[in-house]
């Protein structure tokens, strides 16, 4: 009983955990809602429930079966299906189908970590990197140039096609860094431009001979020479997805913390980003830091992009990145979602994958859009960015989670 | 020492003044000798004046006028170099980027009339001057609305950067209100509600909760993308007659229609046009010369003084960024009446285009409107490059509106001066 006490003590003074779980039940919430509102089949159910006796009921089941069947369906397709993987485990057969869902939520997963420490780490530094998606497209890009046009033995060319994703990105971090410390433009109008921009020049890459596929009219490139692909973990026979890529995640998550937490450099980024009127006073080079921070975060937007080619399609289109697989907008959900520290962003990436990939599956079941998965993370950011609304909401005591926060409010600075 | 720093901050470095100066004197250059001098003296461009739309009856006729295609350009080139030298001798601080801005249209019209020369490879023998200002017009609409949602969130101390999602939102819900009921009456009535809707949930959280007001636009920006996506997929594909909406009739002015160019362009527009001027104009006079302005305007600026005297800062701020949604929502009604069909993402980052316009237009309408016909233009004349065979890809033009927004923004550190509470949250304590 005590024991139940303290647990109910420790949900009522809200940490950040229990905040973000809190906005993970809102976000469902909403998307219920917006499901209900939007499907004849329910709306119907409910236009005739107050002709009759009993239509109500009926109409509730009809609205608990269609919103369960999505979030099931998002459950199965991400997680794992317990049917098939207790058939698999009696039989011993079928693991790729039992494994599929948690394979891609984690292939899914990995440059989302990625992009999302990239956002991570200027939202430390004060800054706001909306353009992580332009970066990575521009990884994407450099990396399947230097796939295909160079040639070169498998030890050298992935390394090498992975730096020349990080640098395509640094290049796309490096003009709203170098801008707004030298002309004072803001990141925020410059970033989200640059996404436009970067969008673009894909297109025409894409459509210029050196990478486009032969014989194609369409925006398509070559595919990947095998010796520069992130292969499967469990090898091309497995069926399963999830490929190397997860140690370059896992690298990057070190090296974030590494960076935050032990380096100067890392230091500096989160002074001036806690005070940057401080962090001036005690002799922080506030222009040197701000571009830093942008570089970082622009090559490891770009590795995200390079990781999700090498480790996936292995080639690009016009679609790479492109509307709701924008991995870098997800990103700054995400980044949000695990308060901008390397540790939470695995978790909040591992989340935001299994909604992404769930959702392909709500759609493939129940034909419920994908789409719905990204207002589903909105709303959780929108509530994780507004504890006390989740207080309120919840009744909660106190409050230890505080609410987010970046230093360039204004258009001036 | 805060003079000194200050007077640092307001006027930068000359050498960025002169950089700029130099190379609008190098794009003038290339004018001159790279595209004027070496066309020779044969081709020839003509420019023609009769609209494209003459449903309401012709306008006055004016002939075609023709004008020798090197000669033509070795003058834009010297305006060119004009402005640039301008900028170097006078050692322009203030006006620098606008001449950036000057320097760009000409030079567009420059690469047109070039690219229009007869003998030439274009298939498009002249350049319609009336055509490309009607179609310069409705994109310069289109973020005009954007602006003055800014202005009106952002003169009250709230960064609105959601107008993008508020004109997906005006834009979607508006195709589907037309298509059902073809009344677009109704449709800017439909946009204007959820304009104002998304308005209230940016203030609610922005207001009453202190949320970073730009992380939550940029969030409720994703959101509405993925909901417009959502809805488009769920309920546009399986009903398609509420995404088919017709693109909005002109309603034009008698008499001064019939105007050369000028009539086409400002007076046979959609109501949205119309509206728009009328908006401008009762913005302006609503903010700089009314009591209620005043105070919005003292909200913006110092929110402790403005509640001192008994301003209620909430309330101030709730009512702006509510109306600011609702033009925005509206502004997405009048993109649907021009453009048709939803598709998502169609608005394509116009929203945050509108909201550089309103930062280089100085938080005012007036200089909203100059910002905001500079990007019209220059967007329109890129897109409008691509029918003449220009050897430049049709993806580097269509990047040319980003690129210009980039650039103005880049020039203009220390040289504005946003509202002194624009962005941060309000709280009495």
């Amino acid at each position: 009983m005590a024991r139940v006490r303290g647990l109910w003590d420790r949900y009522r003074s809200a940490s950040p955990v229990t905040i973000a779980l809190l906005a993970l039940v809102l976000g469902l919430v909403v998307g219920a809602v917006i499901i209900i509102a939007t499907t004849p089949e329910i709306l119907n159910a409910w236009r005739g429930a107050f002709h009759s006796w009993g239509a109500p009921g009926h109409a509730l089941k009809v609205t608990f079966d269609n919103v369960g069947a999505a979030y099931r369906s998002i459950v199965t397709g991400s997680i794992v299906d317990p049917p098939q993987f207790w058939h698999s485990v009696t039989t011993g057969r079928g693991w790729t189908a039992s494994l599929t869902p948690l394979s891609e939520t984690l292939t899914y997963a990995i440059p989302l970590v990625i992009a999302s420490i990239a956002v991570g780490i200027t939202f430390q530094t004060g800054l706001f990197n909306i353009g992580a998606n332009g970066q990575a497209i521009l990884g994407g890009v450099a990396g399947v140039a230097v796939a295909t046009l160079v040639h070169l033995p498998m030890v050298l060319h992935l390394p090498l096609t992975l730096l020349a994703g990080i640098a395509g990105g640094v290049v796309g971090g490096a003009i709203p860094g170098l801008l707004k410390a030298y002309t004072g433009a803001h990141e925020v109008i410059v970033t989200l431009m640059f996404n436009y921009v970067a969008s673009y020049f894909m297109l025409f890459c894409l459509l210029s001979t050196p990478l486009q596929l032969p014989n194609q009219t369409n925006a398509i490139s070559r595919t990947m020479p095998g010796g520069t692909q992130l292969a499967p973990l469990f090898g091309t026979a497995s069926g399963l997805r999830v490929n190397y890529g997860i140690v370059v995640a896992l690298a990057v998550t070190v090296f974030a913390i590494w960076l935050l937490d032990r380096s100067s450099i890392g230091f500096e980024f989160r002074v001036t980003g806690a005070n940057p009127h401080a962090a001036r006073a005690s002799g922080i080079n506030a222009r040197r830091t701000l571009v830093t921070s942008f570089l970082i975060s622009g090559g490891l937007a770009g590795l995200a992009g390079v990781t999700w080619v090498a480790g996936t399609t292995h080639y690009i289109d016009q679609n790479f990145l492109q509307g709701s697989a924008g991995i870098g907008f997800t990103a700054i959900t995400v980044s949000l979602l695990g308060r901008n520290r390397p540790i939470g962003i695995v978790w909040g990436s591992l989340l935001f994958a299994a909604l992404e990939v769930g959702g392909s599956n709500m759609q493939a079941n129940t034909g419920i859009p994908y789409d719905l998965a990204t207002v589903i993370q909105s709303a959780i950011v929108i509530f994780v960015a507004t504890p006390v609304l989740v207080k309120e909401i919840f009744r909660l005591r106190t409050l230890r989670a505080e609410s987010i926060k970046v230093a360039t409010a204004g258009w001036g600075s | 020492m805060t003079t000194v720093a200050a007077d640092v901050t307001v006027r930068p470095p000359l050498g960025r003044t002169q950089a700029i100066g130099w190379f609008v004197v190098v794009v003038g250059l290339f004018t001159v000798f790279g595209m004027g001098v070496g066309t020779g003296s044969a081709p020839h461009s003509t420019l023609t004046f009769t609209p494209i739309d003459v449903s309401h009856g012709a306008p006055w006729h004016l002939g075609n006028l023709t004008l020798p295609t090197e000669w033509t350009l070795v003058l834009l080139g010297a305006l060119i170099v004009a402005l640039g030298a301008e900028v170097l001798v006078r050692r322009l601080v203030k006006g620098a980027m606008v001449r950036v801005g000057l320097m760009a249209i000409v030079f567009l019209v420059a690469v047109l009339v070039w690219a229009s020369r007869q003998p030439g490879p274009s298939q498009v023998p002249f350049i319609n001057v009336t055509a490309i200002l009607v179609g310069s017009a409705a994109i310069t609409m289109i973020l005009i609305y954007g602006s003055l949602s800014g202005i009106l969130c952002e003169r009250a101390g709230v960064v609105n950067i959601a107008i993008e999602g508020q004109f997906l939102g005006g834009y979607l819900v508006g195709e589907m209100i037309d298509s059902a009921t073809n009344n677009w009456l109704l449709a800017t009535v439909g946009g204007l509600v959820i304009g104002a809707l998304m308005g209230w949930l940016l203030a609610f959280l922005a207001i009453r909760y202190l949320s970073d007001q730009i992380i939550v636009g940029v969030v409720i920006v994703t959101m509405f993308t993925g909901l417009s996506s959502y809805f488009n997929s769920w309920v546009l594909t399986p009903y398609p007659n509420l995404n088919n909406g017709n693109i909005a009739s002109n309603l034009a002015i008698p008499g001064l229609m019939k105007i050369p160019i000028i009539g086409p362009t400002f007076f046979d527009e959609t109501g949205f046009f119309y509206l728009m001027m009328i908006l401008v104009g009762l913005v302006s006079f609503a903010l700089f010369k009314t009591r209620w302005g005043l105070r919005v305007r003292a909200v913006g600026e110092h929110p402790q003084a403005a509640a001192s005297v008994g301003i209620s800062v909430e309330r101030t701020r709730y009512v702006n960024v509510i109306l600011g949604g609702a033009v925005a929502g509206v502004g997405g009604v009048a993109f649907a009446a021009i453009q048709g069909q939803f598709t998502p993402s169609i608005t394509s980052g116009f929203g945050y285009i509108a909201l550089a316009a309103m930062i280089f237009g100085r938080w005012r309408p007036s200089g909203a409107v100059a910002a905001c016909t500079l990007f019209g233009v220059s967007a329109y004349l890129a897109y409008n490059l691509q029918s003449y065979q220009v050897p430049i890809s049709t993806e580097i033009l269509l990047m040319f509106p980003y690129l210009i927004t980039i650039a103005v923004s880049a020039g203009l550190v220390g040289r504005v001066r946003p509202p002194a509470a624009d962005g941060i949250p309000y709280s009495r304590e």
